[in-house]
């Protein structure tokens, strides 16, 4: 693995928010992580690129545990998720614990169909959080309204655009107030008039402040907002850094990506 | 085809169904409620039969796979007799004809509507549970927030078909001494031998209750549809849905005076034309001018 002189990253006060150990995960005998290791710290934008089988959306899913690794841990806020390595003790959490401050926008934006914009946004507040209806709703308007989308409110998934429905998935995630954004290549299942939309919004999500990782090719967004950009291939992180790795890459597997994508 | 009308009308009496309604009414009256409670049982052992038979548990899982094809493969009618006379009269167990025949089609029902469910269940995106778990809700809030209200909009075409055949299936009853519409009227022709008018009447009766049905899952899926709650004027005229739009103007308002005060964050879209493309007026006072309004 080559690591890049990371300004961005080195500059940080460094404080961990998500450490990945050693995760290993495999489907049946197709070894799609071997080992991987990544520390996410507060604040910091992470962007996973890569060729497709490389592992980079099932790394990001085994961060709220959608996937649950074979080995390794995951540790969050203090607490150890996964089965851990060989002789370790430490406080273990359950998924769930996990999963409410860690909030994932997917490539297929996954929104509830028979529930309107609202109300997907509202669900997890009431159900999870039992925040009584009216406030939830209030508190869901609120970041329907972040995202540009308050005058859809009552609109169903169906009737919103691709690029509408991946800001109300994003207001869904946000409204929990997560601790960290995971983003599933988000942009890959939308029209191409319909990206920039989706971008400007995680771009503006970024200059809050808050911790995200996202997985895309969407090599500008990467450029202007990754401060760690990590190149992935069969179930390892080959190369990592900077904005700098997408002009001068290391190694030969980086380079000939980013060539075959630019 | 005429003489036959002709004939008809000379020797058949249509008053004489009119004056035994008593007969037929009861016997209606009964019917609809085995069908009722049979199908309603049903439902809520198929609903179960449907997630045991999805277990991935290695003993549950083939024990739902013998009761669905064990159910489904005796003839109906066979297995109302076999456990009214076959078991209830044999080992005498003190249950009535009417129990033991909403008994046995409760059974049946419950193995057709559980493979009914399951495909419902299993046709929803994988995606959607993964999206209710990544927002922190429990496996349990998953499966009766998230993917039972879709399933069910999925299941109620052939559910209504079911529900169907439960009421044509009810009439199998008569056998076992269940005096319901089919029972009461195959004794009235056979004391009065008026056995067109009788039966014609019957059949009409069927066809009027399953018409009935028929229209009712037509209702169920169009207020089941997804419209856009704000701009729809297909449920306008209800009551409902006009409080429902009046309560998210309300919000959308709310928000925005937020806002302008400054209290709420900046919005991460970057633009405001959806927000000058609302309409704040409350349906209250639009229906004020509409009634002042002389025509």
């Amino acid at each position: 693995m080559t690591v890049h002189s990371g300004d961005a990253a080195a500059s940080r006060t460094s404080a961990p928010l998500v450490k990945l150990r050693q995760i290993h995960k495999s489907f049946g005998s197709n070894h799609v992580l071997k080992g991987v290791d990544l520390t996410v710290e507060k604040g910091q934008h992470i962007v996973i690129f890569g060729p497709s089988g490389s592992g980079k959306s099932t790394l990001l899913r085994v961060m709220n545990l959608l996937e649950a690794p074979q080995s390794g841990s995951v540790w969050f806020d203090g607490k150890e998720y996964g089965p851990g390595m060989a002789g370790e003790k430490l406080a273990k959490g359950r998924p769930r614990a996990l999963r409410k401050q860690v909030g994932m926008v997917f490539q297929q934006f996954n929104l509830f169909p028979h529930l309107t914009a609202l109300e997907n946004v509202a669900l997890a507040l009431r159900r999870v959080k039992s925040i009584h209806r009216e406030e939830a709703e209030l508190a869901a308007a609120t970041y329907l309204d972040r995202v540009g989308l308050l005058a859809k409110l009552g609109s169903y998934p169906s009737l919103l655009s691709g690029g509408q429905q991946q800001r109300v998935a994003i207001a869904r995630a946000l409204v929990m107030e997560p601790q960290v954004m995971l983003f599933d290549e988000p942009t890959s299942a939308l029209d191409p008039e319909l990206v920039g939309e989706v971008l400007y919004t995680m771009r503006a999500l970024a200059e809050t402040g808050m911790t995200m990782v996202v997985v895309t090719h969407e090599m500008g967004f990467a450029r202007e907002v990754g401060d760690l950009n990590i190149f992935m291939d069969e179930g390892t992180i080959v190369e990592q850094g900077d904005a700098g790795i997408f002009s001068d890459a290391q190694e030969p597997r980086t380079r000939a990506f980013i060539k075959a994508i630019l | 085809m005429i003489s036959f009308l002709l004939v008809a009308q000379a020797t058949f009496r249509w008053e004489f169904i009119w004056d035994n309604r008593v007969i037929f009414l009861d016997g209606v009256r009964l019917t609809i409620f085995i069908a009722l409670v049979a199908f309603t049982l049903a439902t809520v052992a198929g609903l179960g039969v449907a997630l045991l038979r999805m277990s991935k548990n290695r003993i549950i899982q083939p024990v739902m796979a013998a009761y669905i094809n064990i159910f489904r493969a005796v003839p109906l009618l066979v297995f109302i007799v076999f456990v009214y006379y076959g078991i209830a009269i044999q080992f005498e167990l003190s249950i009535t004809a009417i129990q033991a025949g909403i008994f046995a089609l409760t059974l049946q029902y419950s193995a057709w509507l559980g493979e009914i469910f399951r495909s419902g269940i299993q046709a929803i995106p994988h995606g959607q549970r993964e999206a209710a778990l990544s927002v922190g809700m429990s496996r349990v809030q998953t499966f009766f927030r998230v993917i039972l209200p879709q399933a069910i909009r999925i299941v109620i075409p052939p559910t209504g078909n079911m529900f169907i055949g439960m009421i044509k299936d009810s009439s199998l009853v008569y056998l076992i001494g269940v005096p319901e519409l089919f029972r009461v009227s195959f004794r009235l022709a056979n004391r009065t031998f008026r056995y067109f008018e009788v039966y014609l009447a019957v059949v009409l009766i069927y066809l009027f209750l399953t018409t009935a049905v028929y229209f009712g899952v037509k209702y169920l899926e169009r207020r089941f549809a997804l419209v856009d709650l704000l701009t729809s004027k297909s449920r306008s005229w209800s009551p409902l849905s006009r409080r429902r739009v009046e309560k998210l103007r309300a919000l959308q308002l709310a928000v925005t005076v937020a806002k302008e005060k400054g209290k709420t964050e900046e919005d991460l879209a970057g633009h405001t034309a959806d927000i000058e493309s609302l309409e704040y007026e409350p349906l209250a006072d639009k229906n004020q001018e509409e009634g002042s309004t002389p025509t």
